[in-house]
């Protein structure tokens, strides 16, 4: 989670200590269309894996992302 | 340093601004930068009261994708007639010279134009280029017709995208998902890459570039130590540990023909590297290439000194290769404002270490810029020649030189233009002109524009000094008067001077007025009319006006030979 947390804050410019499964586009102002896709495009550098389009539509909030994650044997 | 970028694009570019004002901050450059609104540039550019108009930027990047451009085209291109084809090669072409035009003509400012990437695949597959016009050869003589259209262009530079593209792989460029999620054409990966190349125009634009290259000599010039190898263990020439220096050789050699100044700081004894240079079958940069030779047992930095010293150059139009870590981390700490190029270990990466520089970039490039590499290495050995002779009145004599002054015409006038811009130190009023400026004054009958052309005994120096006077029936003025430092104090000044007294003779004229503005820069002009017996009859902070009665006459210096518009004085004299 700590790593995800660095990533998220990083592209939308937010407290990590704010982050919970729940945080999503609707409780963050600056987690817009764009910054959706940089996230998308950090995750996969720091992680290593490369998602489906199915799969970054699908996101909705953090919770979602780590189950995503969790596809590609990554446990947070 | 401050520039304004606006940037118009046909799709999604989010994530430009920031890793182009990031570089830019990275060399100094707080940046104002526009972004237009998504496949907005059509409205962008012509409406003239929309905020791209308002903004005024110094620079226009205007980056329009083939799949935009093309829309459903891209797909079915093959149903359409060749008559369709036509009418759209036509239609296409005319809009992106429309708007890159007018973006021009608005704004005092350069422009980027991107051309269009060439698609990697044709519903033809192979035989693609088989057809009358081909899918690809469509795209190519897009870019073939725009970049026809701006070779003669000063405002409008086409940058390359295709190549980009293909420099990175157009398969890399395009990430598909990002492109379906986010009309992204290019994958996020190659920004830093993209504005970089941006850099490349925004350099030059502020006048960031680099003049001169300081290189090392063991393990930069030639693999080895020339001081224990001697000159048959060095690596330099055609085997495969020796190639790469002769090939990085021969790229500071191509640099060298397009105008960069070379010079050396090597901590060696003279004698041997000397006689690589001399000796070496395979060297390729030779003695007479370099403005300064500093190779000697001193420290690197105040060698380093003592060559932008000698040739007369500022630290920070300086690039220094040297593969010694020791001595780059040096020069970094002592003189920041040098740049020091991270040479990698290995030898065989030096080339592209050095053609991936984008410091040598302008956006004129004149007959005097090709030469200047020369002309500075001339320097040199006219500097040791005065060395050796006694008094300057017979270095002067000795230099046999031959002044060309010649009426501002096609030829001289962007290089009349360049040095109003350049000169800073031999300048009577640095009142900056662009070539236009120059071009619409040629024109007028009451201005007198000329360029002075010097050359000696070693070489060519090329139009070195330039003079613009603003004629009335009562007197003329000298509205611009300069000469660039390499061929101060060298009698080229009198001779100028005496031009102008000569064609206002002619002219009957009675008086000539000097014009003088201080700057932080320009104290080796100050005492000029002086000595030239003006008479100072206005003194005011910021303007000095001296005046000259033309009755009185004003000698040519008697070691210069005169020539005029490809005749010599004495010629003309002679047939008279």
């Amino acid at each position: 989670m700590e790593k995800l947390k660095k990533i998220l804050s990083k592209v939308l410019k937010i407290d990590e200590n704010s982050i919970t499964e729940k945080t999503s586009p609707d409780t963050v102002d600056t987690w817009d269309s764009f910054n959706s896709l940089m996230l998308v495009s950090e995750l996969e550098n720091e992680f290593g894996v490369k998602f489906t389009i199915d799969e970054v539509v699908k996101i909705k909030n953090v919770g979602d992302i780590i189950e995503v994650l969790r596809k590609y044997k990554i446990n947070i | 340093m401050k520039i304004k970028i606006a940037i118009l694009s046909s799709s999604t570019i989010n994530g430009i601004k920031e890793v182009l004002s990031a570089k830019c901050k990275e060399i100094g450059i707080t940046s104002e930068i526009l972004m237009g609104g998504y496949n907005q540039y059509n409205q962008e550019i012509l409406d003239d009261n929309s905020k791209l108009y308002d903004f005024k930027p110094n620079l226009v990047i205007l980056f329009i994708d083939t799949k935009s451009l093309l829309g459903d085209v891209f797909f079915n291109y093959y149903q359409l007639s060749e008559e369709e084809k036509n009418i759209l090669f036509e239609s296409h072409t005319k809009q992106i010279k429309l708007l890159a035009d007018k973006v021009s003509r608005n704004l005092n400012c350069k422009v980027v134009l991107h051309n269009l990437e060439v698609p990697i695949n044709s519903p033809l597959g192979i035989i693609d280029n088989k057809q009358k016009l081909g899918l690809i050869e469509f795209v190519k003589n897009i870019n073939h017709e725009i970049n026809k259209h701006y070779k003669e262009n000063e405002k409008v530079f086409i940058f390359d995208y295709d190549l980009f593209c293909s420099k990175h792989g157009k398969e890399n460029i395009l990430d598909y998902k990002m492109y379906y999620l986010g009309d992204i054409k290019i994958n996020f990966k190659y920004l830093p890459n993209l504005c970089e190349e941006y850099i490349s125009y925004i350099k030059p634009l502020l006048l960031l570039t680099k003049k001169c290259i300081v290189l090392d000599l063991d393990n930069t010039m030639w693999g080895g130590v020339v001081g224990e190898d001697g000159l048959e263990g060095i690596k330099l020439g055609p085997t495969p540990e020796g190639r790469p220096y002769l090939e990085f050789q021969k790229h500071i050699l191509s640099l060298f023909n397009r105008g960069i100044i070379l010079a050396v700081n090597s901590k060696n004894n003279p004698e041997d590297a000397l006689s690589v240079f001399r000796n070496h079958p395979h060297m390729i940069l030779k003695e007479n290439h370099f403005a300064s030779i500093k190779i000697n047992w001193n420290d690197k930095i105040s060698n380093m000194k003592a060559i932008a010293k000698e040739i007369n150059i500022g630290l920070d139009s300086i690039v220094f290769f040297d593969d010694d870590k020791l001595n780059r981390e040096m020069i970094k700490t002592a003189l920041p404002e040098v740049m020091v190029v991270d040479m990698p270990e290995d030898p065989s990466l030096y080339s592209k270490t050095l053609t991936g520089l984008n410091e040598f970039n302008s956006f004129n490039f004149s007959e005097e810029d090709r030469k200047k590499g020369q002309m500075y290495a001339d320097q040199r050995k006219r500097q040791n020649f005065k060395e050796t002779t006694k008094d300057i009145t017979e270095y002067l004599k000795a230099l046999n030189m031959v002044v060309t002054l010649e009426k501002a015409n096609s030829f001289n006038i962007p290089r009349i233009a360049q040095l109003t811009q350049k000169t800073n130190q031999y300048t009577m009023t640095a009142r900056r002109y662009f070539e236009e400026d120059i071009k619409r004054f040629s024109a007028l009958a009451d201005y007198l524009i000329f360029s002075a052309k010097v050359e000696d005994k070693f070489g060519d120096n090329g139009i070195t000094g330039a003079t613009i006077i603003k004629k009335s029936k009562k007197a003329w003025s000298v509205d611009t008067f300069l000469l660039s430092c390499r061929v101060m104090g060298r009698g080229v000044e009198e001779a100028m001077l005496a031009r102008i007294i000569e064609e206002a003779q002619k002219e009957k004229v009675l008086t000539l007025i000097g014009e003088f503005i201080p700057t932080e820069k320009n104290i080796p002009a100050k005492d000029f009319y002086k000595k030239s017996g003006f008479k100072l009859i206005e003194n005011k902070k910021n303007l000095k006006k001296w005046e000259f009665s033309v009755n009185k006459g004003y000698q040519y210096p008697k070691f210069i030979k005169i020539e005029k518009n490809g005749k010599t004085k004495k010629n003309i004299i002679q047939s008279s």
